[in-house]
């Protein structure tokens, strides 16, 4: 259930980069990845955290609370794909220039 | 063959499959499944013996022999299936007994013949007769009575001493299996003990794990002991107590059991012709028992083992003791208990007791008992174990409540979706609605026919169907509409419509019908009917909605009913939808982001209600005869000894105004009749009385709950997976992600909203969920169809000039097909009755939720996914220099919406113009090209801007050396992933000094 909660807070929060200029690496299915995945990780590890135990929760361990672990993981995950896009952007900007 | 032979041929055909339904219909039953005519519906989990492994093999000759056992029960229509790798489905229509029919056709009925004496076990481990009291073991005169026997906690302790014996039939030994122990080996059998208070807390048990399975957990205080018990010894239980002088039974199940050496000497399967009888010979007592005989094989054997049993008793009489102290017994073990130890006269049988006559098993029969044993070794033993997982109940008066409910809906969806089609399509609907007609006529004979067993959810799926079914001609006529409207002919449009609408009907039905076959091979029993219906149907569609309409349009194509545009609806030329889906994407895009916030906080504060399909227990539904209130039934529960039973008050019109819902921990058949006996005594006049009124239960077990979760999960994945790679072949691999991104938003929104709501969520509601998956894709297909044809025609267009082009061509194709499919579902929801109402809740949420993300979810991530191609772009680029912007819309420099087909190409020249390839996605070859701009007539149109601003110079090559970086494509780069690669392109002269294309 717990992942369930990640995964839907990781698409909604994936929804709103598209008020984002479109530098993510792998465009926006590279940020959709990049959302869930880190909904996902971020989720279970203070989850993992909070239960000294790697596991995911199920329907009674789930709340608000738990739910809201995935914000910051959406969240790292959208900025680190945003991060190595503007990083390849750089790159190949810098390639083309020397040429 | 000409269009009009085949069209006849068609419609020939037509005619006579209505002719042959028809007669069909008249002829056959149709056949109902138990939540339509009432019934029992039990599913049993096999597990193996030691005798036989869980296979295909023992899987079907169980079901053999259960099914010799339903006919010997006189049931009429009986279902009994395999489902899934262990699980058998009985389904016994009119049956009203849960518990009975549980007793009659799960029980494994193994018998076993033992010479007793020499295989009881004794404290030291080894057989009674080298201890030094035997009688004292094997109970005497008194052999496997209760008062010699010991608890079940010392007897599996003194058990597990012993060594392996493994016998030649023993199968019990996996591959790969020693002796040493290994939890996962099916060795021997296991018991879980607690040896704080000497209880056995579980077993016997085929694997160690199976001590745990089902999250078992060990009681409080608890001290747990796993023990195994070797192959070659196996505890038995004391025959049952009975009233020394009634000779009734007191106690079914005493705690009081021998350790017995394995060594059976007969099995059920040397016993024939076993019938129920009474003990009437010399000194009978009249009592029921079961005569049989035994085959060539048991005869002998018998004899020999009797012989043997005669001569040891004859050994072990003493001077002047009664020769009932000495005589030896042989025991009958059923099912891991005693039911007789008769003891061999030595002086009456000295060479053994004479087969060929046949004998008898006596002792603590009813005669219902006596018949049951009977019958269970007249149909044999079945090969392998069987754990009822689930059990449900349907009183008839229910079945049929639910079956008109229904029939209503059904009727009403039908009614709806022809008065939308008449009204919206004129003609073309009057034909569609034929079509539909003709379509339930073929549907309704092919349940008869195969035949279908009807259940809700087949019905549900029925009607869905007839949504599908009109969704197609939808396609069709829009399609066909659009045609005429752009200046073809009506023979011409319904000709091209049809042949244009085709490729995407079949893509969406294809991906439907996958769904429904993943559905059927994956889902429970329940929802199989659904799936099954849901296929037929889907195949169905394409021959009645596309073939048969095809044929009837064609055979009237020149009659005045159809020559006239407006008879067709297609008389305006609308203007099309101008709104900028893609620039409002983002405004879609937060309100999605903001329902799902909301659904995955509310699945964090509220959870989602799972029934009892999922967290196992039992439900019971009831009403009573007279006027009972909540605490008055919560009385009569705890009375019974289900005080923590939970009593909630409901009105349905199905169970007769008020009932109640009872919900416990899993019960057997038996707890369930011990409720209706107990709520009849209170509530009526006695436990057979009709207390009770419409009377239905459903238990499953958490084995049971646990097989539909993960079902469901597996159906789910495979179907995304198929559907993924179905797109990515028909399409491109990028319009595939697109699609799966759009599915988990239906999905997850679906979701979220049955949380929000807190309705249940049930396997009908799973297949509900699968269902939404084919449908959602059935629209963004459509959607992705459109694009994919609009992409070569349009060349110079960003993609999402494209996309906003071809959303303002499909959505009223997209709203009416969603609409038309709304239409049955809503039927459903308002007249279906409360099982149906929780599909149709689900489906409505999912087909709102997949029209609304085909159109705002799925195609902008695919506009902004495609356009970081090099070649979009590059046009985006080029757009923006010259206008400062992206307009919504391609528009010549006057502003003007550009048309993707000018209204100059309708007006074809002698020679043939082109205007755009004839299939689309197509390659067209440079002197297409060149044929098609001059076709346009570029030069002499004003300038446009965004699409055909530059007209193509006369020479390819110079095409290249005038290329900018912000340049297009050219036409032979615009190939979809379907289409050909080009192989006449012709070999560019290499610069010799630098070795590459000039």
């Amino acid at each position: 259930m717990g992942l369930l909660a990640w995964v839907m807070m990781g698409l909604a929060i994936w929804h709103f980069t598209i008020f984002l200029p479109d530098r993510f690496w792998g465009g926006i299915v590279g940020a959709f990845i990049g959302a869930i995945t880190g909904a996902i990780v971020v989720g279970l590890i203070i989850y993992g955290v909070k239960v000294s135990a790697f596991q995911v929760p199920g329907e009674s361990a789930t709340d608000i609370g738990v739910v809201l672990y995935a914000i910051p993981g959406a969240l790292i995950g959208i900025a680190a794909v945003y991060l190595e896009g503007m990083r390849r952007e750089r790159a190949l900007v810098a390639r083309s220039s020397t040429r | 063959m000409t269009d009009r032979r085949r069209n006849t041929l068609i419609l020939l055909i037509v005619a006579g499959l209505i002719a042959a339904s028809v007669a069909v219909i008249a002829t056959k039953k149709t056949r109902l499944g138990l939540d339509l005519k009432g019934g029992v519906q039990l599913v049993y989990q096999a597990k193996p013996t030691a005798q036989s492994k869980v296979d295909a093999e023992s899987l079907n000759r169980a079901i053999d022999i259960m099914r010799k056992r339903v006919d010997q029960l006189g049931v009429a229509q009986p279902e009994i299936q395999r489902s899934g790798a262990d699980e058998i489905d009985v389904a016994l229509p009119d049956v009203s007994d849960a518990g009975q029919a549980e007793n009659e056709v799960g029980k494994t009925a193994q018998l076993f013949f033992y010479d007793w004496e020499p295989n009881v076990i004794g404290p030291g481990g080894k057989v009674a007769t080298q201890e030094p009291q035997p009688q004292s073991i094997t109970g005497g005169a008194q052999a496997g009575g209760s008062v010699f026997g010991l608890p079940e906690y010392e007897a599996v302790l003194r058990a597990a001493k012993r060594p392996a014996i493994l016998r030649k039939n023993d199968t019990t030994l996996e591959p790969g299996c020693t002796p040493e122990q290994k939890s996962e080996c099916i060795y021997g059998s296991w018991y879980l003990l607690n040896t704080k208070n000497k209880t056995v807390l579980k077993g016997p048990e085929e694997t160690q794990q199976n001590l745990y399975a089902n999250n078992y957990k060990v009681p409080v205080g608890a001290t747990p002991k796993v023990v195994r018990v070797n192959p070659g010894t196996v505890l038995v239980q004391a025959r049952p107590v009975e009233n020394e002088k009634t000779g009734k039974v007191t106690n079914q199940s005493p705690n009081s059991w021998f350790v017995l050496n394995d060594n059976y000497v007969l099995t059920g399967a040397d016993v024939k012709n076993p019938t129920q009888s009474f003990d009437e010979g010399g000194g009978g007592t009249g009592a029921p028992n079961v005569t049989f005989g035994f085959t060539g094989h048991g005869q002998s054997v018998f004899q020999n083992v009797t012989k043997e049993i005669a001569h040891r008793g004859q050994e072990a009489q003493l001077p002047g003791v009664g020769k009932e102290a000495a005589q030896q017994h042989f025991a009958v073990v059923l099912d891991g208990q005693l039911i007789t130890t008769p003891s061999i006269d030595y002086t009456k049988y000295p060479e053994g007791i004479d087969a060929s006559t046949g004998s008898q098993i006596s002792g603590g029969f009813t005669i219902t008992s006596a018949q049951s044993l009977a019958n269970e070794l007249q149909s044999g033993a079945l090969p392998i174990k069987l754990e009822l997982i689930s059990n449900s109940q349907v009183s008839a008066t229910l079945g049929k409540t639910a079956l008109n409910q229904g029939l209503i809906a059904g009727l009403v969806g039908f009614a709806v979706v022809c008065l939308f089609l008449l009204l919206f399509y004129r003609v073309l609907g009057a034909i569609a609605v034929g079509g539909l007609i003709i379509y339930g006529i073929y549907f309704f004979a092919l349940i008869k026919l195969i035949p279908i067993t009807m259940t809700l959810p087949g019905i549900a799926g029925l009607i869905l169907t007839i949504g599908i079914a009109a969704d197609a001609n939808i396609v069709i006529f829009e399609r066909v509409k659009e045609e005429i409207r752009g200046g073809r002919s009506v023979i011409s449009g319904i000709a091209t419509g049809y042949k244009r609408g085709f490729a995407a009907i079949v893509d969406a039905n294809v991906v439907t019908f996958m769904t429904a076959f993943i559905l059927f091979a994956l889902a429970t029993a329940e929802v199989k009917g659904f799936a099954f219906t849901l296929g037929i149907g889907t195949l169905l569609t394409l021959f009645t909605a596309v073939l048969a309409t095809q044929a009837a349009l064609g055979a009237m194509s020149r009659s005045k009913a159809v020559t006239h545009p407006a008879a067709l609806g297609a008389a305006r030329r609308g203007g099309g939808w101008t709104f900028d889906f893609m620039g409002a994407s983002k405004w879609f895009f937060s309100l999605s982001g903001t329902i799902l916030l909301v659904g995955a906080l509310a699945i964090g504060g509220r959870g989602l209600n799972f029934g009892i399909d999922f967290k196992s227990g039992t439900r019971i539904q009831t009403a009573f005869i007279k006027p009972v209130s909540e605490s008055e039934v919560a009385k009569a529960m705890s009375a019974a000894g289900y005080g923590n039973a939970e009593v909630q008050k409901f009105v349905n019109k199905s169970i007769g105004g008020t009932g109640f819902q009872i919900s416990t921990k899993t019960l057997k058949p038996t707890g369930v009749k011990d409720i209706k006996a107990a709520l009849n005594t209170k509530f009526g006049n006695g436990p057979n009385s009709p207390g009770t009124k419409n009377f239905s239960s459903t238990s499953i077990g958490p084995t049971f709950g646990k097989t539909v979760a993960n079902s469901a999960v597996i159906a789910i994945i495979a179907s995304l997976l198929v559907i993924s790679a179905y797109i990515a072949l028909r399409f491109e691999w990028k319009y595939a992600v697109p699609v799966l991104i759009a599915l988990m938003h239906d999905l997850l929104i679906t979701a979220g909203v049955y949380s929000l709501t807190g309705r249940e969520v049930t396997t009908a509601t799973v297949a509900a969920l699968l269902t939404i998956l084919g449908y959602s894709l059935y629209d963004t297909i459509i959607v992705f169809d459109r694009v994919r044809e609009n992409v070569p025609r349009m060349p110079r267009a960003a993609f999402s000039q494209i996309v906003n082009r071809s959303m303002s061509e499909v959505l009223t194709r997209s709203l009416a097909t969603s609409f038309c499919t709304l239409l049955p579902v809503l039927a459903l929801l308002l007249f279906g009755g409360e099982t149906l109402k929780d599909f149709a809740f689900a489906l409505m949420v999912g087909v709102a939720s997949g029209a609304y993300s085909s159109v705002f979810i799925a195609s902008p991530v695919l506009t902004h996914w495609k356009e970081r191609e090099g070649s979009y772009r590059n046009r985006r680029a080029r757009i923006i220099r010259e206008l400062g912007s992206v307009p919504a819309y391609a528009t010549t420099a006057a502003g003007e919406k550009e048309d993707v087909e000018p209204q100059q190409k309708r007006k074809r020249s002698r020679r043939g113009s082109l205007m755009a390839p004839e299939e689309p996605g197509e390659q067209i070859s440079r002197d297409e090209f060149q044929e098609l701009v001059r076709d346009l007539d570029v030069e002499g149109r004003p300038s446009s801007v965004g699409v055909a601003q530059k007209a193509p110079p006369e020479e390819p090559e110079e095409i290249e050396e005038q290329r900018d970086p912000a340049a297009d494509l050219t036409p032979e780069d615009l190939v979809m992933k379907d289409a050909p690669k080009p192989r006449d392109k012709r070999k560019r002269p290499r610069n010799k000094r630098h070795g590459r294309a000039r």
